[in-house]
């Protein structure tokens, strides 16, 4: 039941000062916050007695004030520094958290939804601060000062008495047992359902063209409301859960009153306590009432901020895929790249998606991977990306396993154009210069000039300056693949990786892109997978792949003699810029 | 307070169960109040009740018998009743003594060979005493027995049913909070349809996301806490002041002055909490929006190094967070509770003052009775304004959250059509159509053309020449500036957006799949489209093969976004979409860019089949897919410089011309 602060111990430990200054002071001003009733109490029995001077109200007077700014002074502090130690607690947490998942590689993220990751973030990041800020203060409330009243009725009145009025704590801890492992299971499903609600959220926002183009809005609707009616029933269950502490808790106090004054007059009866001692005993267990409730309260808390945390840890608990070698080697220059009887199978695929590969590209070559949609071009350049954990065979730089390199060290040789073109929401420049930070402006307008990119940006209303929103919303397809290709350019990369990134644009660029990277990259490695052959054609190598498997392999010339796939598709896209020849001449 | 009028309106949307609950709320309320009376009366009835007078009497109900005579309590003679001579029973410590008389004063208590002196102040006064034994003790406490047996059963009856009360109160505003939060969700969700595309276009996902789920999530309390607590507390507040002023009517008046006080401590509270909540709930948004956008873009963060800048700039924003909430916690440390309990003393201090102050030399002008009732209810005041002050900040971040929601919907949005046309033909007319997504700044100038049912118009011009622009405009993603758009005659301004969209169907440049399977993502979970339709349609695109290795086939689960399929396969997916929905108008946006040549081959032939009976409209960089259209428009920066079928293109040895010669051209140079 209280696993949870045993899960947060590292924290506890990490802030014990802040806690322990919390603890005291809110022990203190529970404390002094008695006195100044007692204080008035005193100060009319001297009103009543006439005995009166301005020397004892000048007393009293200076008495409440001197405890009233203490009490001030101290119940800021503890408040400050409790509730300040569950924010710092979630804010801890949160960064952990981001810490962790940009760790994390594809398949991570295939198995989690995005709309549940933020949920976790926000959602039940808050419930955990809750527990660490308002779960202490009632687990203080509930253990301290509850048994410092039970000791206060033990020793000044009977401990007969005090223990048989407590008679139904433990019924009550039974119960709340019951109902805490109830919340705890009623929270988690209300929590994953406030995932999967924010995830259908993201994704009808994310895909809202399509749900447009299609006209599905209504349907869409419908789907909503069915899941915030899930969100509804998960919910109240938990609601129906929620609204029993009270109440029993309630009725086990008034058991304990009950026994309280019960047992009470017969002790009196049988002269065992005097009368002064059971109207004390009444008072006693009237202060008894807060501490109960916060045990309930407490309760509740943890078993949320348990459910929650228990969300949150699933999470941070997930090992990386991908992980860095216990000793890693260094290699300085990634001379070449060996793809050596290389087999690769997706985590959630049923077939191999690659097999057998054995690709050799030394180093200032360019290769050119070809081959069918679907094919493993983009597998294949996973590898090097090592996005996923290796496949049995042997992939290496340099003669060095990729596997005994650090993932730092491998991407920082890498300059990746990805096929969907994902742009930050930022400025075009920052966009480009998320591929070298420290890049400056010669290097930037080089990088543009090499993608073809500097027409563009004259028709930009703000140039290099103008926000491209989520994903690059206002640009066109070309327009980003061009931006991507420049911020894999201005890192001028040792490999550098083209997968079908030319799609969007028109031959002529295409052309122009290529030509410049040729021109620039002399020595430097080059990775093209691409649908057109002409983007490959100038290749050192070129593979072709089917099903995961080299079935053509060699130059563009000998490719074609090969009378293969190759040849095949190269005449088709022949044929194809023939026949318009044919019609334009 | 217009947020806050708001938010009622939709609390009234489940009136009578927040009525039921409240009126649960005022009997669990009474009776948890009728409890400490049942309790005192108990012990002052009848356990400290014994040491009232006793008076002899005959033997009947009620009576005791004492060393052969019969006694009875005052309070259970009747107005008929003869009383005796009176007696006491008084405590001496834990032992009980018989006084055969009535005591004058009551003090201190002292028992000395059969004798009880009672001493208060200089006065002294002794009386014969006889100890009672256990047995003659419960004989004068026989009588008492059966009611304190009956007020128990009745405190603990009152209990159950005041518990039962409670527990209704709490689950029916639970369940009313939910409602209303799922009733808001459902309207921002239905208003978020209705929003234009436009304002999609610079506001991240995960922001709109946090404004759906987050912040009404966190208005949830304000139906359950902070209303309960409200009107408990009101009704305390209102009891205790009428209290006292049945007490002292001048005192009570000088007592209001609380109310002005707490008036203007809400005031001030929320000019400072409403400004860090504002900053906490926008940080919390822009959390949502970077972990969605980190997330998206993990692959280029991690292949470009940049895990440590990025950590970075979520710690601003998580440190910013932090920094509010702090501050806040800051305003809340120094009032709530903390401030209240000030105030108490505060007026303890007045108290004091004045009271201490009148009395010296003069003594007490008021009486005993009366200062001491008056303390205990300033006592009891101060509790339902500590609640009331405490829910301060809930109150504070429902009505922020409020705003959020609230201002979302108040965007300007155009009402879902459900009207129904039947298919058009699809005869498309453009007339001087001119479109900028920003003022002044047109991206689309005089664009006029004529596309006519079973046509194919191709729509070539570098990248950024206006020709995705124009198929958002025949969408009506957005609305042209100025000039006309028609469908079949008809302008498509007065058609609403779903009634047009019905008979359209698109494929556009990045395609978007669903969490779902590949037949889900063609079908859009449509009932009209069949399972038939959707093989059908995947089988035109040529995706049989390229799915051939899947365990499920066209039931294998698709992930979010698809991410687990190629551009290529996803275009594929998206295009059988297309098909599938059997569009009279059908616009292509760079549909094929990632598929490779040998499928293409496969859809150009089905397409030769399938653009019977609809207008076609393809959006492509190579000329080579476009030859067969029977018309292609040149686009450049956002005019249309040519237009015609190929052949006449080619004639004209125009800009089509030099663009094909690039083309040409580059493709021989890298061969050669």
């Amino acid at each position: 039941m209280f696993s949870i602060f045993k899960k947060l111990s590292w924290f506890f430990k990490e802030n014990w000062k802040r806690y322990s200054v919390a603890i005291f002071l809110l022990t203190i001003v529970g404390i002094l916050d008695v006195i100044p009733p007692k204080l008035v109490g005193n100060a009319i029995d001297d009103i009543h007695l006439g005995s009166m001077s301005w020397d004892v109200l000048s007393k009293y007077l200076w008495l409440l004030a001197g405890i009233t700014i203490i009490s001030y002074a101290m119940t800021y502090v503890w408040m400050y520094q409790l509730f300040g130690g569950a924010f710092l607690v979630e804010r801890k947490l949160r960064s952990n958290y981001m810490g962790h998942l940009l760790k994390m590689t594809p398949t991570f993220f295939e198995k989690n939804r995005t709309g549940d990751l933020m949920a976790r973030a926000t959602n039940d990041l808050k419930a955990i601060s809750v527990t660490a800020g308002f779960g202490v203060l009632t687990l203080i409330d509930s253990s301290v000062f509850m048994l410092t009243i039970l000791f206060t009725m033990g020793f000044l009145i009977s401990w007969k008495l005090t223990i048989a009025a407590i008679l139904p704590l433990p019924i009550m801890a039974l119960l709340m047992k019951v109902y805490g492992a109830r919340i705890h299971k009623r929270f988690t499903e209300a929590q994953d359902s406030f995932g999967d609600l924010n995830d259908k959220v993201l994704e009808s926002i994310a895909g809202v063209r399509v749900i447009r183009a299609y006209v599905q809005e209504r349907a869409d609707e419908g789907r909503f409301s069915d899941m915030t009616e899930d969100v509804y029933k998960k919910n109240i269950e938990v609601a129906k859960i929620d609204s029993l502490f009270d109440p029993t808790i309630k009725v086990l106090v008034g058991l304990s009153y009950l026994i309280g004054l019960g047992y009470g007059a017969y002790l009196v009866f049988h002269q065992s306590i005097t009368l002064g001692q059971l109207v004390s005993f009444n008072v006693y267990l009237g202060m008894l009432i807060w501490p109960m409730f916060a045990i309930g309260e407490l309760i509740n808390i943890m078993q949320r901020g348990n459910a929650s945390l228990d969300r949150v840890q699933e999470t941070l608990d997930y090992v990386q895929d991908v992980k860095d070698p216990d000793h890693p080697q260094s290699v300085d220059t990634p001379e070449n790249v060996s793809f050596e009887e290389v087999d690769f199978q997706y985590p959630s695929s049923q077939v191999k998606n690659l097999t057998n590969l054995k690709v050799k590209i030394g180093k200032g070559h360019t290769l050119g991977v070809v081959g069918k949609t679907g094919s493993g071009k983009t597998t294949f350049i996973k590898q090097l990306l090592r996005e996923y954990p290796e496949g049995s065979g042997s992939l290496s730089i340099a003669g060095v396993p990729i596997k005994d390199l650090t993932l730092e060290q491998v991407r920082s040789w890498i300059g990746y154009v990805p096929q969907d073109h994902v742009l930050f929401s930022r400025t075009v420049k920052e966009n480009i210069l998320f591929g070298r930070h420290d890049a400056d402006e010669t290097d930037l307008e080089q990088a543009i000039e090499l993608a073809d990119f500097k027409k563009d940006l004259e028709m930009l209303p703000d140039g290099l300056s103008t926000l491209v929103g989520e994903k690059g919303v206002a640009l066109s397809g070309g327009q980003k693949q061009r931006i991507s290709i420049a911020r894999a350019l201005i890192k001028n990369p040792e490999i550098l990786i083209l997968d079908d990134s030319l799609s969007a644009v028109d031959a002529k660029t295409e052309a122009k892109i290529i030509e410049n990277i040729r021109n620039e990259r002399e020595g430097k490695t080059t990775i093209i997978t691409t649908h057109r052959l002409s983007a490959v054609q100038h290749a050192d190598w070129i593979i072709v792949l089917e099903d995961g498997k080299v079935v053509e392999e060699g130059v563009h010339g000998t490719l074609l003699e090969n009378d293969g796939w190759y040849k095949e598709q190269f005449d088709r896209q022949q044929v194809e810029d023939s026949s318009l020849e044919e019609v334009g001449v | 307070m217009k947020v806050g009028r708001r938010l009622v309106d939709y609390a009234l949307l489940y009136k009578k169960i927040i009525i039921a609950a409240l009126l649960m709320l005022t009997v669990s309320v009474a009776a948890e109040l009728a409890g400490p009376f049942i309790a005192k009366k108990m012990i002052d009835d009848h356990i400290l009740g014994i040491e009232a007078a006793w008076f002899e009497t005959e033997k009947g109900k009620d009576a005791v018998s004492y060393k052969g005579k019969w006694y009875k309590r005052e309070q259970y003679f009747n107005s008929v009743e003869e009383k005796g001579e009176e007696v006491r029973v008084l405590q001496v410590g834990r032992e009980f003594y018989f006084i055969p008389a009535a005591i004058s004063f009551n003090g201190e208590r002292k028992v000395t060979d059969g004798k009880m002196i009672i001493t208060k102040g200089e006065e002294f006064e002794t009386y014969p005493a006889q100890k009672l034994s256990g047995d003659e003790l419960l004989d004068f406490y026989n009588p008492e027995i059966p009611k304190i047996i009956k007020l128990l059963a009745f405190y603990f009856g009152l209990l159950v049913v005041a518990s039962f009360f409670q527990y209704g109160q709490r689950f029916y505003l639970q369940k009313a909070a939910n409602r209303v939060i799922q009733k808001m969700r459902d309207d921002i969700f239905q208003h978020i349809q209705k929003l234009p595309i436009r304002y999609f276009d610079n506001l991240p996902a995960g922001k709109v996301v946090a404004r759906i789920t987050n912040d009404t999530e966190a208005i949830r309390d304000l139906y359950v806490t902070v209303l309960s607590t409200f009107f408990t507390s009101t009704i305390y507040i209102i009891g205790i002041y009428i209290a006292l002023f049945i007490l002292d009517v001048k005192l009570a008046a000088i007592c209001l002055i609380l109310i002005p006080i707490l008036v203007i401590w809400t005031y001030l509270y929320r000019i400072y909490a409403s400004k860090y909540n504002h900053i906490i709930r926008s940080k919390v948004s822009d959390i949502n929006a970077m972990i969605n956008e980190s997330i998206q873009g993990m692959n280029i963060i991690q292949a470009f190094s940049r895990e440590k800048q990025t950590s970075g700039e979520f710690e601003e924003l998580n440190g910013t967070h932090y920094k509010y909430q702090n501050k806040l916690l800051s305003l809340n440390s120094m009032t709530s509770h903390n401030l209240v309990g000030v105030l108490r003393n505060i007026t303890f201090v007045a108290f004091i003052w004045y009271f201490g102050g009148g009395s010296i030399g003069v003594g007490s002008v008021v009486t005993l009775g009366v200062l001491y009732a008056f303390v205990d209810y300033i006592n009891r005041l101060f509790q339902p304004v500590t609640g009331i002050v405490n829910q301060l900040a809930n109150l504070e971040q429902a009505l922020v959250a409020g705003e959020r929601v609230f201002s979302l919907l108040d965007e300007d949005g155009t009402q879902v059509a459900d009207d129904k046309m039947s298919r058009y033909q699809g005869n498309v007319s453009f007339e001087h159509v001119f479109f900028g997504y920003k003022e002044n700044e047109y991206v689309l100038k005089d664009i006029t053309f004529e596309a006519n049912q079973g046509e194919t118009v191709a729509l070539v011009g570098h990248t950024g020449s206006g020709k995705s622009s124009i198929m958002n405009l025949l969408f009506r993603f957005y609305d042209a500036n100025e000039g006309k758009i028609m469908i079949d005659g008809q302008d498509i301004k007065d058609i609403p957006y779903q009634t047009i969209r019905e008979h359209m169907g698109i494929v556009l440049q990045d395609p978007y799949l669903f969490t779902g399977t590949i037949a889900s993502n063609v079908s859009l979970d449509d009932p009209r489209i069949s399972r038939e339709t959707v093989e059908g349609a995947l089988k035109a695109v040529g995706a049989e093969k390229v799915f051939k290795n899947l365990g499920k086939g066209y039931d294998e689960p698709v992930i979010e976004k698809g991410s687990t399929l190629s551009s290529g396969q996803r275009q594929l997916i998206s295009f059988a979409r297309a098909l599938a929905f059997n569009p009279a108008i059908l616009i292509l946006d760079e549909a094929t860019s990632s598929i490779d040549t040998e499928t293409e081959a496969v859809i150009q032939e089905a397409m030769e089949v399938l653009k019977k009976g609809r207008t076609t409209f393809i959006i492509a960089h190579r000329l080579s897919t476009i030859k067969n259209a029977d018309q292609i428009l040149v686009l450049d920066r956002g005019e249309i410089v040519e237009k015609g079928n190929h052949d006449e293109l080619m004639k004209n040895g125009g800009r089509y011309f030099q663009m094909y010669q690039l083309q040409q051209g580059s493709s021989s140079n890298l061969a050669g």
